[in-house]
């Protein structure tokens, strides 16, 4: 009875997109935190190489949060 | 023409929830961005009503729901229901504010609904299976869903930066801050501005002005888009309090996580057109995303009192717009219920406004 009330397709799918956008944002946002970071401590410490893999890494990182919260408000407007 | 006055009637009453819903939930929005220091206060509500106005163009399945799947509009043979209904929830959302308790706006709204369905027309126009399974088992999920998803991105966040400097990490999160307060923002608005509009949806139909399989019309979206951000910007500096620095002392990195985790659900379950509150998502982020640091930096006194005013909201509002359907049915069906119930809210309100200015702004407003 309850099995066919809930709607289970749409409740696991709105599981499944919140874990990976909320877990997943988060994650790739820390990454790029710590890149911004780190690019402060090796340009410091004199070390180029380091420092800028560490800001491509912050780019990168920061760019897949854009890009993510652009492809939710797409999602969204397009059912 | 005495049916279209009544339709007016419910029309204001229903954006008048709609202000309330964004002067109540302004806590839940903004109050994790002003209490890690991201934004402050005015700043951070006033991108939360731009973004509440912009985020309810975004999506209408909240409002066919709200509208189809909650009662039978067809079985509603008059708009005072609706309107008792609404008064249900007014009513429910002012309490809980003056008191200081987060609790639904949306739920508020659902349970008054059906509270004044139930006693007008009987439980057969409720329609269980969209009830339970599109509002009850989405409301019991959600805030569990964002407790867990914040706990555990948390969790990775600080594995990622922990041994860092906090200054530079700090100042990284309360950045990412205005994206994820922002996110959270359109959230509250494409899924609470769409409750109002399924309202309004729902008595255009029962009033014969549009048909059962009817969109939402684009008045409906611009004026309960307009309400709602005029609510939010209002504010609702006494629910800040207990939302940002009473359930829990956050950083930034936890804000960040309590709202990525909010606007990740809501934004979800807005697709497939759960109606869910925004107040039980945020809180249950804040709470996982203090538990994700230490179990007892959550205080658990605060949160168990919101949780009550969680359980109490449905049957509470229920019963007050069961209560309002009454009072109007006193006067017949017509328009002579709806103006005397709206008159006595109105200055039962102003009182309440008096009384809560006379004691003063409990949190600073800058």
């Amino acid at each position: 009875m309850v099995a066919t009330i809930v709607e289970t397709k749409e409740l696991l799918q709105t599981v499944a997109a919140s874990v990976i956008a909320g877990v997943g944002v988060t994650i790739v946002f820390s990454i790029a935190v710590y890149g911004a970071t780190r690019f402060a401590d090796l340009s410091r410490d004199d070390r180029p190489f380091a420092a800028t893999a560490a800001i491509v890494t912050a780019l990168v990182a920061f760019a897949a949060c854009i890009a993510a919260v652009v492809v939710g408000i797409v999602v969204m407007t397009h059912k | 023409m005495n049916s279209d006055l009544v339709l007016v009637i419910v029309v204001a009453t229903a954006l008048a929830f709609d202000f309330t819903n964004g002067f109540h939930d302004t806590a839940n929005v903004v109050a994790t961005s002003i209490s890690t220091g991201a934004a402050a206060p005015r700043v951070a509500i006033a991108l939360a009503a731009l973004l509440n106005f912009a985020g309810a163009f975004i999506s209408l399945a909240v409002a066919a729901t709200i509208a189809k799947d909650v009662v039978d509009a067809e079985a509603i043979d008059s708009l005072n229901i609706i309107f008792a209904g609404l008064i249900g929830a007014i009513t429910w959302n002012l309490i809980t504010w003056y008191f200081g308790l987060p609790s639904s706006s949306s739920h508020a709204l659902i349970g008054g609904v059906v509270g004044s369905t139930v006693v007008a027309v009987g439980t057969g126009a409720v329609i269980t299976d969209g009830l339970v399974g599109k509002v009850l088992i989405p409301a019991l999920v959600a805030p569990i869903l964002a407790f867990l998803i914040a706990g555990i991105a948390i969790g990775f966040s600080y594995r990622i930066v922990g041994r860092l400097r906090p200054g530079p990490v700090t100042r990284g999160f309360r950045f990412g801050q205005l994206i994820s307060g922002g996110m959270l923002a359109l959230a509250h608005g494409t899924n609470d501005a769409q409750k109002t509009m399924g309202v309004i949806t729902l008595a255009l139909i029962a009033n014969g002005n549009l048909g059962s399989d009817a969109s939402t019309p684009f008045w409906v979206i611009i004026s309960a888009a307009t309400a709602i951000a005029l609510g939010t910007y209002s504010g609702g500096w006494r629910i800040i309090r207990t939302t940002g620095t009473r359930i829990i002392k956050m950083d930034s990195a936890q804000g960040f996580s309590a709202q990525g985790a909010g606007a990740a659900v809501i934004l979800a379950s807005t697709h497939f057109g759960f109606p869910l509150s925004t107040t039980h998502v945020i809180n249950g982020g804040v709470m996982g995303a203090g538990a994700g640091k230490r179990i007892s930096a959550v205080r658990w006194g605060v949160a168990g009192n919101i949780i009550v005013a969680w359980i109490l909201t449905l049957p509470a509002a229920a019963a007050i717009g069961a209560a309002a359907y009454g009072c109007t049915r006193i006067f017949g069906t017509g328009a002579l219920g709806p103006v005397l119930v709206s008159l006595m809210g109105i200055s039962l309100i102003a009182a309440a406004f008096g009384r809560r200015h006379q004691r003063g702004s409990p949190v600073p407003a800058s």
